[in-house]
């Protein structure tokens, strides 16, 4: 028999403790440390489990931050992208190469910078203008993914470069597997590195991973402790970020993975860290209007500090959320939300709404955006039972 | 030499793309088959990435005129494809019209070389000879 493990979920906002009995949540006090945190609200718990028996994960520090410069939208921009947003990575911007000098170079520090374009045949792609852009940004690491004939030529320029293998095959088909494993490592690397991370050590002796990670990797085995109809997107709504993860039967493009299940992070679309922009994107959505009546609020309720404000956020970036990934918005994608036949919600959402105000925004989007009276079945997972399963299953 | 082909727009006459290919590549170019259901963009793009000398665009339902029209200024978006010989081949009209009127229209699109309703080898002997004058001039 297993013996009982301790699952601990470090998020933005709260942190999650779950035993086989109980699960518990705590908003975080951000004066304090995340262990002394943690000590202090559930210590007697924790010391109830041996190091070996408690798992963490965590999504506290909101995923690295990518610019990546490619050749072509259709191909090397396109495959970086969304192998990026599958390893967890937040895309501040996308430069298309031969239009490089007309970009403004941004002023934060980017984690990571992605340098691709070109099949492995092709060769002097990359010139004087991508060196010169490169000296003016400030970045952490960068990697090259491109045509390996011009590695060896960019790798004497561009100090600390990391050459990989070409995310382009000769067929220009996507090859994934080594960018997404270096750029989960990195999001892995940078999470041990944040010192409230690393005291974590001191109570488990796993490894932490990213929480987009396990549930992502939860998802193969949904069917085990919830009744989820193919195909379905999974809505993971929290303090800092707003993620999906959504079947690949969704997408109409032709990127052939070995993945079944993508997934896509909102950074701005959270209710606590990052309410300001998720205010800023309601009230730039001309339906969000509608939407506040249909609620019976007026959009004062975005001054107030209350239960209800909370409710009326949650409603409104689950909305924008969908919006965002329809085909009223031109996004990075845009799945047939048309097809789908469940719509998972997880994480802080299912804590502050009812069934019913989920089921009535969904309801809400498909009838005024889709024009449709689809209904999916709406699935709560309100016992965090997603997390709790990926990181029992994870084999790391 | 490198050929990027398929098929344009919405159509799926995938065996003939297929033919195309193989013949292609029994006269030794590499060929990069994007397949049927094919955006001009695309075409470009994999150009770009392939750095390919010649794009083959076929159609045999008609509707290449449609999207040909937009070939000249998507074309000029890209700052590396001045070389790119452009050829279109295949049924180029819906209904019926000879290529006397279709071959000049085409060409005013922006295309190098026109095949509306050519055998598949006479159109690839027609490619070889093209290229290999450029390449003496």
């Amino acid at each position: 028999m297993s013996r009982a493990k301790l699952l601990i979920d470090v998020g933005s906002t709260y942190f999650k403790v779950s035993t086989p009995s109980s699960i518990e949540q705590h908003f975080r006090d951000f004066n304090k440390d995340i262990l002394d945190d943690l000590t202090h609200k559930c210590g007697e718990t924790i010391h109830a489990y041996k190091k070996e028996d408690i798992y963490i994960c965590s999504s506290a520090n909101g995923g690295l931050s990518t610019l990546i410069i490619g050749i072509t939208e259709s191909f090397s921009l396109k495959y970086a992208t969304n192998i990026a947003f599958n390893s967890g990575i937040n895309i501040i911007d996308k430069v298309l190469y031969q239009n490089i000098q007309e970009y403004s170079v941004p002023s934060d520090l980017i984690d990571v910078v992605i340098v691709v374009g070109g099949i492995d045949s092709s060769c002097d792609i990359f010139g004087e203008p991508l060196f010169s852009y490169l000296k003016m940004l400030k970045y952490s690491n960068i990697v090259y993914v491109g045509s390996g004939k011009d590695a060896s030529k960019i790798q004497e320029k561009i100090p600390n470069l990391v050459v990989l293998p070409n995310i382009i095959d000769h067929r220009l088909h996507i090859v994934e597997e080594n960018l997404k494993e270096y750029l989960t490592n990195l999001y892995q690397l940078d999470i041990e590195g944040k010192e409230d991370i690393k005291n974590l050590y001191t109570i488990t002796a796993n490894q932490i991973y990213s929480t987009p990670y396990i549930v992502n990797q939860t998802l193969p085995f949904i069917g085990t402790k919830f009744s989820v109809v193919n195909p379905f997107i999974l809505i993971d709504i929290g303090g800092a970020t707003t993620d999906i993860h959504y079947s690949k039967d969704l997408v109409d493009d032709n990127i052939v993975t070995t993945n079944e299940y993508d997934r896509l992070v909102f950074k701005k679309l959270g209710v606590f860290k990052s309410k300001e922009s998720l205010i800023f994107s309601a009230k730039n959505n001309e339906f969000v209007y509608e939407l506040l009546t249909h609620l019976k609020v007026t959009e004062n309720i975005f001054e107030q500090q209350s239960e209800k404000a909370l409710q009326v956020l949650m409603q409104l970036a689950l909305f924008l959320v969908l919006c965002k990934i329809s085909h009223y918005k031109k996004a990075y994608i845009n799945l047939k939300l048309l097809s789908i036949n469940s719509i998972v919600l997880t994480g802080g959402i299912t804590k502050v709404l009812a069934d019913a105000q989920m089921e009535d925004i969904i309801s809400f989007f498909y009838k005024k955006i889709l024009n449709s009276n689809h209904n999916p079945s709406v699935v709560m997972d309100h016992n965090y039972d997603i997390w709790t399963l990926g990181l029992t299953n994870n084999k790391g | 030499m490198k050929v990027v082909i398929g098929v344009v727009g919405n159509d799926i006459h995938v065996v003939a793309n297929r033919l195309i290919e193989l013949s292609l590549g029994a006269r030794g170019f590499e060929v990069f088959n994007l397949g049927v259901n094919t955006y001009l963009e695309e075409f470009f793009d994999a150009a770009v990435e392939t750095n390919a000398d010649v794009l083959l665009i076929s159609s045999l339902n008609g509707e290449a005129e449609g999207w040909s029209r937009e070939v000249k200024l998507l074309r000029s978006k890209y700052k590396t494809l001045d070389k790119l010989v452009m050829v279109i081949g295949g049924n180029l009209v819906v209904g019926t019209a000879s290529a006397e009127e279709i071959v000049p229209k085409y060409k005013k699109y922006g295309f190098d070389l026109v095949f509306h309703q050519v055998d598949l080898n006479t159109g690839l002997d027609a490619l070889e000879v093209y290229l290999g004058e450029r390449k003496i001039s």
